[in-house]
Parts: C-alpha cells; sequence; structure tokens
C-alpha cells in the first residue's frame, strides 16, 4: 500500500499548479482549466483519505465533486462565451467594468 | 340597551358625510350636484339638529350618556399602564344646549349660503360646502368629546376649517394672508393648549371630563387631590395647587387663542375677509365659542385654582372693553361686528373667571344667536350693497330691506343688552355674578366689573351707530338708493334668529327669580342636572367665590341691572343722537389722535410683528444656526469617518479578476499560516 503522503504531496502539487495557472494566465479558458486542477487535487485527497481510512464516503463525495466541477463547467464556459460576445475577446483582465 | 344615545355620533357623522359628497363633487370637477352641493349640507345639519334635539328631551328626561367609542392607543411602554388615548361621546346638559345651538345656526348658514353664494353666481361652491361641512362636523365632535385629548384634536380640525374657508376667496390678495394669520394667531395658543393637554396626562393619568366611579375624570382627581385622597404626580417642585394652576393657564392659551382674547384676538378682524355665512358660523357658534365651551367643560379643573379664575375673569374683562372701544371708530359692517364678537366673548371669559358658570353658558347661548343673526343681516345687507361693506357709503336702507332691518334691529337690541332682549338678560347676569363675588373680597373681580361695565355704553354706542348708518338717514350712494333685493333663503333664517334673539333671554330669568321667587331660571336647572361632579351646585361648592350684596340680593340685583340698563340707554342715545340724522358725519373725527389709534387697533398688529421679526427670528435663526452647526454637525462628523474610509477602500475593487485570485490566494495563505502558528505545527 502506497502511503497517503504520496497522495498528498501529488495533490498539493496538481493544486499549486492550478493557483499558479490563475494567478498568471490571462485567457478565461485557461483559468477554467486551472480551476479544474485544484478541484481534481481536492478530489484526488478526498479518494486518498478514503482508501486509507478503508471508508467508501470520501470516494462517493468524489463523485459528487465530478458532478459539480461539471455543472461548474458548463457555466464557467457559458459566462466566457458572453465575454467573448461583449468585448471581442476572453482576456479576463480587459474586461474590468465590473469595478467602483 | 339601544336607546337614543347610540345614534349620538351621528350628530357628528352626518356633516362628515355631508363633506365627504362636496368634496367629492369638488374633486370631480363637474356639476354633479344641485345647487353646487348645498342640498347634502342643509339635509345633514337639519338632521344633526333633530338628533341634538332628541338628545335635549332625553338629557331633559335625566339621562346621561358617557361612552368612549374607540380606542385607539392603549399604554405598552413601562410606566404608562392604563392610559388610553380614546374617541368618546359625552352627552349631559352642556353639550346637548351646545349642540343645539351649532346644529341650529350650521343649518340656517346653510341655508343662508344658498341666498349668499349660490344667488350670487360664485364659483367653487362644492369646495365651500365641503367645507361648511367638515366645519360643523369638527366642531360638534368637538362638543362631544369626553376627553381633552379628543377635544383637541376636534380643535385643531376646526382651526383648519376656518383656514379653508376664510381663504375661499383665494384669488384675491386678502383672503389667503386673513387664513393664514388666523391659523398662525390660533396655533400660537394652541401650542400651549397642547403641552397642557400632555401635562393633564401626566399629571393624572386620564384626560377623561367625567370619567367613571372607579376612574373619575380629571377635574374629579384635581379635586380629590387637593384635598388630600389622591397623589397627582406634580412636576417643577410645584405643589398639586400651584401645579393645577400652570397646567390650566396652559390649556386657556388655547382659549384665548380660539376665543379671540387679548393678546390673541388680532386674527378675528381679519378673518371677515372670508364670505359672510362664514363670518357667522365662525362666529356665532363654532369656532369662537369653542375656546369659551371648553373652558365651561372643564368648569371643575378650573374651580379649583382660584389664580386661574382671577386670570380668566381679568383677561375677558379687559377684552370686552378693549375690543368695543375698537369697534367705534371702524367703518366696515363686518369690522364692528367683529369686534363685537371679541368683546362679548370676552363678557363671556368674565363669568366664567367670576363663577358664573350659567351666567356664561347663557351668553354663550344668546349670543350664538344675535350674533349669528347680526351676521346674517349683515351679509343681506352686503348682498344688497354689491359688496360694498363700508357703512358710509349706506344709508336709508330701513325702508328698502324691512325683513333685515327687524331682525337686525332686534340683534341690536340683543347684543347692546337692552331690556327684554335676549342679551340683556345673559349680560345683566355676568356683570351680577362678578360684583356680587367681587364684593366678597376678590379685586380682581370688581376690576373685571367695572371694565365690564364700562364695555356696556361702548357696546351700545357702536352697535347703535353701525344700526344707525346702515338703516337710517339718507342713501348716500346710488347702490344704497336701489339695493338688490333678498330671497327666501335669506329672510328666512333672519327671521327665525330674529324671534330666537328676542325671546331666548327667557330660558333663564334670574332676577325675575329674585324678584317673584318663581322659578323660571331653567338653563340654571338645566345645567345643575346630568353628571353630579358636573353640576351648577357643584362647581359652586368647590369655586373660592362667596357672594356679597349691596343692601339685600334683592336690591343688588336691582341695581345692577338699573345701571347697565342705565349705561346700555346711555350708549344708545348718544348714538341716536349723533348719527340718526339724515346725513351723518364721521364724530369718531373729534376723538382726533385716539381715533386713529383706535383706528388702528392700538397698533396690536405692529407690536407682534415687531415681536415675531425683531425677537422670534433671531432666536429661531440661533436655534437653526446650533441646529445645523452642533446637533447636524456631530452626526455628519460621524458619517464623514464613514465616507472617507468607504472611498479608500473600495479601490481594492479593481474588476480584474486576476486581482481578486490573487487576494483570495494571500488570504488562503494567511489563514494557513495563521492557522499554523496557532496550532503549534510551524515555526
Amino acid at each position: 500500500m502506497v502511503p497517503p503522503q504520496y497522495y498528498l504531496l501529488l495533490a498539493a502539487a496538481v493544486f499549486c499548479i492550478g493557483v499558479f495557472g490563475l494567478l498568471t494566465r490571462r485567457n478565461a479558458l485557461l483559468f477554467l482549466m486551472s480551476v479544474e486542477l485544484m478541484l481534481n487535487a481536492a478530489n484526488i485527497n478526498l479518494v486518498a483519505f478514503s482508501y486509507y481510512w478503508g471508508n467508501v464516503t470520501g470516494q462517493t463525495f468524489g463523485l459528487f465533486t465530478m458532478a459539480l466541477a461539471a455543472a461548474e463547467v458548463a457555466i464557467g464556459i457559458g459566462i466566457i462565451l458572453v465575454l467573448y460576445r461583449n468585448f471581442n475577446e476572453i482576456d479576463v483582465t480587459e474586461a474590468t467594468t465590473m469595478r467602483w | 340597551m339601544a336607546g337614543i344615545f347610540d345614534f349620538a355620533p351621528a350628530i357628528v357623522l352626518l356633516p362628515f358625510l355631508s363633506f365627504l359628497i362636496a368634496l367629492g363633487t369638488a374633486l370631480s370637477g363637474r356639476d354633479l350636484l344641485p345647487k353646487g352641493g348645498a342640498i347634502p349640507g342643509i339635509a345633514a345639519t337639519a338632521g344633526s339638529l333633530v338628533l341634538s334635539i332628541a338628545m335635549a328631551a332625553a338629557v331633559a328626561g335625566g339621562e346621561v350618556y358617557d361612552e368612549t367609542i374607540y380606542a385607539w392607543a392603549a399604554g405598552s411602554v413601562p410606566g404608562s399602564e392604563g392610559l388610553e388615548l380614546t374617541f368618546g361621546v359625552l352627552i349631559d346638559p352642556l353639550s346637548t344646549m351646545m349642540l343645539v345651538i351649532v346644529t341650529l345656526v350650521a343649518l340656517l348658514v346653510h341655508v343662508f349660503s344658498l341666498g349668499y353664494m349660490n344667488d350670487d353666481g360664485e364659483t367653487g361652491l362644492p369646495r365651500y360646502y365641503a367645507g361648511l361641512g367638515l366645519f360643523t362636523a369638527s366642531m360638534l365632535g368637538f362638543v362631544v368629546a369626553d376627553n381633552l385629548l379628543m377635544a383637541f384634536m376636534f380643535f385643531e380640525l376646526v382651526g383648519l376649517c376656518s383656514y379653508l374657508l376664510i381663504g375661499f376667496h383665494f384669488r384675491e390678495p386678502g383672503p389667503p394672508s386673513a387664513a393664514k394669520k388666523a391659523f398662525l394667531v390660533t396655533r400660537f395658543g394652541d401650542y400651549f393648549f397642547l403641552v397642557g393637554v400632555v401635562a393633564v396626562f401626566a399629571t393624572f393619568g386620564t384626560a377623561q371630563f367625567v370619567g367613571t366611579e372607579a376612574a373619575p375624570g380629571f377635574p374629579v382627581l384635581a379635586e380629590q387631590a387637593l384635598a388630600g385622597e389622591f397623589t397627582a404626580n406634580t412636576f417643577l417642585g410645584l405643589g398639586p395647587q400651584a401645579w393645577f394652576t400652570v397646567v390650566g393657564l396652559l390649556v386657556l392659551g388655547g382659549v384665548i387663542g380660539k376665543s379671540a382674547q387679548f393678546p390673541l384676538h388680532t386674527w378675528l378682524p381679519d378673518a371677515m375677509e372670508g364670505p359672510t355665512p362664514v363670518s357667522a358660523l365662525i362666529h356665532a357658534a363654532t369656532m369662537v365659542a369653542a375656546g369659551v365651551y371648553l373652558v365651561a367643560r372643564m368648569y371643575g379643573f378650573y374651580a379649583v385654582s382660584p389664580t386661574a379664575l382671577g386670570v380668566i375673569a381679568l383677561v375677558g374683562g379687559f377684552t370686552a372693553l378693549f375690543a368695543g372701544t375698537m369697534g367705534i371708530v371702524k367703518r366696515e359692517l363686518k369690522q364692528v361686528l367683529a369686534y363685537s364678537t371679541i368683546s362679548q366673548y370676552g363678557y363671556m371669559m368674565l363669568a366664567l373667571g367670576a363663577g358664573g358658570y350659567v351666567a356664561a353658558t347663557f351668553h354663550l347661548l344668546t349670543h350664538a344667536f344675535f350674533k349669528a343673526l347680526l351676521f346674517l343681516g349683515a351679509g343681506s345687507v352686503i348682498l344688497a350693497m354689491h359688496h360694498n361693506e363700508n357703512m358710509w357709503d349706506m344709508g336709508g336702507l330701513k325702508d328698502k330691506m324691512p325683513v333685515t332691518y327687524y331682525s337686525f334691529l332686534a340683534g341690536s337690541l340683543a347684543l347692546a343688552g337692552i331690556f327684554p332682549f335676549a342679551g340683556f338678560w345673559s349680560k345683566d347676569e355676568i356683570l351680577y355674578y362678578s360684583l356680587t363675588h367681587g364684593l366678597a373680597g376678590q379685586p380682581l373681580l370688581l376690576l373685571g366689573y367695572v371694565f365690564g361695565l364700562l364695555a356696556v355704553p361702548v357696546t351700545a354706542f357702536y352697535t347703535f351707530r353701525m344700526v344707525f348708518l346702515t338703516f337710517h338717514g339718507d342713501a348716500r350712494t346710488e347702490e344704497a338708493e336701489s339695493p338688490e333685493s333678498v330671497r327666501w333663503n335669506v329672510k328666512g333664517p333672519l327671521a327665525v334668529l330674529g324671534v330666537l334673539a328676542t325671546v331666548a333671554g327667557a330660558v333663564n330669568l334670574a332676577p325675575v327669580r329674585v324678584l317673584t321667587g318663581a322659578h323660571v331660571d331653567f338653563l340654571h336647572a338645566w345645567l345643575d342636572g346630568g353628571f353630579s361632579d358636573l353640576t351648577v351646585h357643584h362647581y359652586a361648592e368647590i369655586d373660592p367665590y362667596s357672594s356679597a350684596y349691596i343692601g339685600t340680593e334683592l336690591t343688588t340685583v336691582l341695581l345692577g341691572a338699573a345701571v347697565s340698563l342705565g349705561l346700555a340707554l346711555t350708549g344708545l342715545a348718544l348714538a341716536y343722537k349723533l348719527y340718526a340724522v339724515p346725513t351723518p358725519v364721521e364724530h369718531t373725527d373729534k376723538l382726533g389722535s385716539v381715533k386713529d389709534l383706535l383706528y388702528d387697533n392700538y397698533y396690536q398688529d405692529e407690536y407682534q410683528v415687531y415681536l415675531a421679526n425683531r425677537v422670534v427670528l433671531p432666536v429661531a435663526r440661533a436655534a437653526d444656526t446650533f441646529d445645523q452647526g452642533v446637533v447636524d454637525g456631530a452626526v455628519n462628523a460621524v458619517s464623514s469617518v464613514s465616507l472617507f474610509s468607504g472611498s479608500r477602500i473600495r479601490r481594492i475593487q479593481t474588476g480584474v479578476v486576476s486581482n481578486y485570485a490573487a487576494l483570495v490566494t494571500l488570504g488562503l495563505t494567511a489563514l494557513l499560516v495563521v492557522f499554523g502558528v496557532l496550532g503549534g505545527w510551524l515555526l
């Protein structure tokens, strides 16, 4: 059995990649992908602990998270479409009309 | 028990209904009702009159009624338990008498308005009748009020209606200004009244006039407090006696404003700008009578305070003389009547202050009839003269308008106090009370008596100067040469009131009782019925006066009557000698600068305007500065802190998604670090 630290390290690495993408990219689609990475990092943690404790509840939650991620992507894509329609591009730093 | 008293609220509601109908017509802007909406008003006041007479009949049978109709607020704050603010109806001898007067005069004024307003082609009649209806309803509500707060509310409504009606011709310059003046001057008095109402609540926890055996009204509580049976809350460190005097004087402020007593009488002569029927209603039966009626209503409260009574008597006596002297020199018909009204209400206040409760209500009754008569007569003359009110343009109307002349003459004889017209009996009784009570060691009352006595010849003089100038001699203008004829709707009310002004004195022939021993002082007996704490003999027990006589009671009665009648006849004779000639001249010119002083009303308006401009305005300005600077300043300072910090902090809201993401990440990191440090597994 692989000790849980490895899973945790993997999850942390994936999460950090996601955060890095979120902070450095300007393309909205890449934003969406980064968020997916972060969600999946959390998923890895859920499944790993579930396996470690021998309890399937965590894995069930992993399934829920996937459904959630799918829904989030659907909405995210919709938002990006509207963004493109209004600003003719999907660079998130250009769409700054919602400010003080 | 379903009795006649269940219909008591209808007395108030009927005129209110006519108000609503007329208001609806006025708002629709179309000619929906015949006669411009007069018919509902006439029907409603006639209905109220019938009901009032039915009430009077029931009260004559020994029944009285005091019922709370609706409690619109009850105490829920600690310390105010048991405090209830209510609308109620109080039917007792005093209120039924007043109800009959008000409804009768209102009915006659409505009928008269048909002649004065409709036949004269006035516009805006639905608005006029709406005003009359609301005026009547408010006054009736005031009369039947069973507690001081309700009385105050209707008192204010009466003031509002007077504003609306005096300013009826709002497109001319005079009436709106007169209406504003009437509203503001009476409001100045009402301010004290309002404080007085709150003080009564704070002192006694109730403002009922009568109440019940278990929870008596405030006049009875005041009496008990002075006897040590009840503990009233007093304020300012005063004892009960002194505090009750203060409260009484506060309420008296409203009375002085409404009943046009010195120094708040200045609104009344200006109020003559309103249509003449309105003047009749205001000065005979409603607004001005409200003040005197209020004192009579809560007389038990004033009776326990000798100081308040003394002030009332002195103010009344002084006003009677003071206003009378101004009436001598006026040129307009209605102006003379206006000053006579102030003067006559002065007499009533004198009577109330002198312990003459019956005398005051008696004069209220007779005055309502003869003054309504005089105003309606003046209206008839003004109508015939094409709205010229200057008496110097009249003359010789006697033969051309006989109905108006003879009824006006009856009213004038009553006003002047000539035997046996109504005014003689009531005025004589007032003077009698102030004399006998004054002789028993009350110098203030004697002073009031002297004022009242001096006002008698003055009254007779200006009254008959008015009569002779208007009706006698030669016609001095073309209008007076051929006056326009008036119809039944003017003559009818005049005839009714003319009869009443002649015979109304018969309801209380107190001197005759003293002479013959026959019980002909019906009003006295009438007011001695009803609630035991509101009867005449109860008031006589608690008021501070006793009687002293010159010789016997009989000689005092005869002497007093002879002196006042003699003085009245002197004034009449002087007016006859000076003005009952074919071409009279302005004899008052011989008074020189005194005439100017009188004609300019002793410069009362001027000094009040001066006070307003030079005293009130700077004080108000200082208060405004304080309000703007200190009170608003503190609030603004607090809010400016929020405003400033908000304007800085809002800058993090850049609209760039990446920045938000960075902030969230930073926040998460910071949270992790904090948890790490606090959890002890970092550092």
